[in-house]
């Protein structure tokens, strides 16, 4: 059973790597096989740092990879990061969207622009990178991939002060399911990861906002990030071939209840 | 350790129900190849021994006993049968169920057993195994209950009552006991789209996948390592979801029926 879920002679983008469930993601890749590039996104300065670091944990693991810091949300950096992939690792086979840019605001507060940063970096960033790579995995001769977009629970449930957010992170489900229709037989698969609150996530908010989500959460718990890269593994590899258009909730419950 | 290592199951008991053929074969045999040792139930002997051979012939350890899971006292002595022999139990696999008598017919015509007997075989019987097997997984220190539900656990059809009212009860079994169990247990669902099972008859009445978004209908084989994945230490914080495995069926909303769907496909071929 092993072998079968390897992604051995994979080749991955992972953007997002500099946030926990990004770094967790691409870590796995790699270990199960894959050959893994991470880029990380603005606006965070140390962002090339996390970057690097994810690089080396890749190349510690004897899998090939580079790391690269974009612009999400530009078209340019998007598509050259994708053709650096392309070049560097010799193809591409995986991406994964895992870049996140947190915001929680009074909708009465919240700026025009800061509406549009949040729905442009958290959905228009995921469909420029799916375009992309898309592009290239559609194309003759390529074998097809797997593209896998993370998203919250906050793509299915509303939250006060969310109404940027939570309305980027349901663009993202159904820009999953749309891509999956449009590309199914075109040996592209889409499916999304609905990751739960996570250790190491912005959202997670301060010590008391989190006592009060602990004693919500079935698991009385966060999520590990490698909690969520298992799942990351199975919809990358072959196993789940017959899989596309799918979320795949990794929230420990939280989702379940009334 | 790499990610990879955490799908080993070795030590493990898995009860799988409906395991003489189809699907719950697939599954159990996935199992056994994960190192899992089985505990095999079914209504039907011959079959049953049948995936005893082959999980013995793989190198696997394997139980089977006859069970009805329609009747509990049944299901309370394959669960006991189980614990003789091996001591624990930590994976349930709540497979069985199918086509009854009844299903396809108009609401007028269902007769008061029909409807029961759906029920009982595709949501009673579910209920039946969880209840007897929870205290020993408990027990065990944790597990796994994976539950089978189908398309149309969330989706209905037209005169397709019994099926989709069970399957989708189901479904909040299965979140129920996510949500009184967690975190020691972890329940989760498959819902498979289309698979034939082998069954030619239907592979012709789904169009053999022409209006599956991927064009294809579903092998059971390709559930063996879904089943594993839901066993295994890489879905720890799973609990009280659905992995739909479907060709992209649900996504569009226009499958499992088997038929044309409203909105035509980019790509009718």
């Amino acid at each position: 059973m092993r072998d079968k879920f390897s992604l051995d002679g994979k080749r991955a983008l992972v953007i997002g790597a500099s946030n926990a469930i990004g770094r967790a993601i691409a870590v796995a890749l790699a270990e199960a096989g894959a050959d893994v590039a991470v880029a990380t996104t603005t606006p965070l300065k140390d962002e090339e740092t996390a970057a690097n670091s994810c690089a080396n944990e890749i190349w510690a693991l004897d899998r090939k990879g580079f790391a690269q810091a974009i612009e999400a949300a530009d078209e340019a950096d998007v598509n050259a990061l994708i053709e650096r992939t392309v070049a560097e690792l010799g193809g591409i086979e995986l991406l994964v969207n895992a870049h996140d840019l947190p915001f929680a605001k009074p909708a009465p507060e919240t700026d025009f622009a800061e509406w549009r940063r949040v729905i442009d970096v958290n959905l228009g960033g995921p469909f420029l990178a799916c375009r992309a790579a898309g592009q290239r995995m559609l194309s003759d001769g390529h074998p097809g991939g797997s593209i896998i977009n993370v998203a919250s629970v906050l793509g299915e449930r509303g939250l006060a002060n969310g109404a940027a957010y939570c309305s980027a992170q349901a663009g993202v489900l159904n820009l999953t399911r749309a891509l999956a229709l449009e590309w199914a037989r075109g040996g592209v698969r889409v499916n999304a990861i609905g990751a739960g609150w996570t250790e190491g996530m912005a959202m997670a908010g301060d010590d008391e906002s989190r006592a009060k989500l602990e004693r919500y959460l079935p698991y009385k718990r966060l999520a590990r990030p490698d909690e969520i890269a298992g799942i990351a593994v199975y919809l990358a590899s072959d196993v789940s071939a017959y899989l596309t258009g799918q979320v795949v909730w990794v929230e420990g419950g939280a989702l379940s209840h009334v | 350790m790499s990610v990879l290592d955490k799908l080993k199951l070795n030590g493990k008991v898995a009860v799988v129900t409906g395991a003489g053929r189809g699907l719950g074969r697939a599954m159990a045999l996935a199992l056994a190849g994960a190192g899992a040792d089985l505990v095999l139930t079914a209504r039907t002997e011959a079959q049953l021994m049948e995936t005893a051979d082959l999980v013995r012939d793989g190198g696997g350890a394997a139980l089977w006993i006859s069970c009805d899971v329609t009747d509990s006292s049944s299901v309370n002595t394959m669960i006991e049968s189980a614990i003789s022999e091996y001591g624990h139990i930590d994976i349930l696999v709540n497979n069985a169920g199918g086509a009854t008598a009844g299903m396809g017919k108009t609401l007028t015509d269902i007769a008061d057993d029909e409807w029961r007997v759906g029920l009982d075989t595709n949501l009673t019987g579910a209920m039946h195994c969880s209840r007897a097997a929870i205290p020993h997984i408990l027990e065990a220190g944790g597990g796994k209950i994976i539950n089978v539900t189908s398309g149309f656990g969330f989706r209905a059809a037209r005169d397709n009552f019994i099926y989709t009212s069970a399957k989708a009860g189901l479904v909040n079994f299965t979140r129920a006991l996510a949500m009184t169990y967690a975190p020691d247990i972890q329940a989760n669902l498959i819902a498979p789209g289309l698979f034939p099972h082998g069954n030619a008859a239907m592979s012709e009445f789904w169009r053999n996948g022409k209006y599956t978004p991927m064009g294809r209908l579903g092998e059971d084989e390709e559930l063996g390592p879904l089943v594993v994945l839901l066993a295994s230490g890489l879905t720890s914080y799973m609990n009280g979801q659905a992995i739909v495995l479907d060709g992209g069926g649900l996504a569009g909303g226009h499958a499992p029926t088997g038929f044309a769907p409203l909105v035509p496909l980019p790509e009718d071929s």
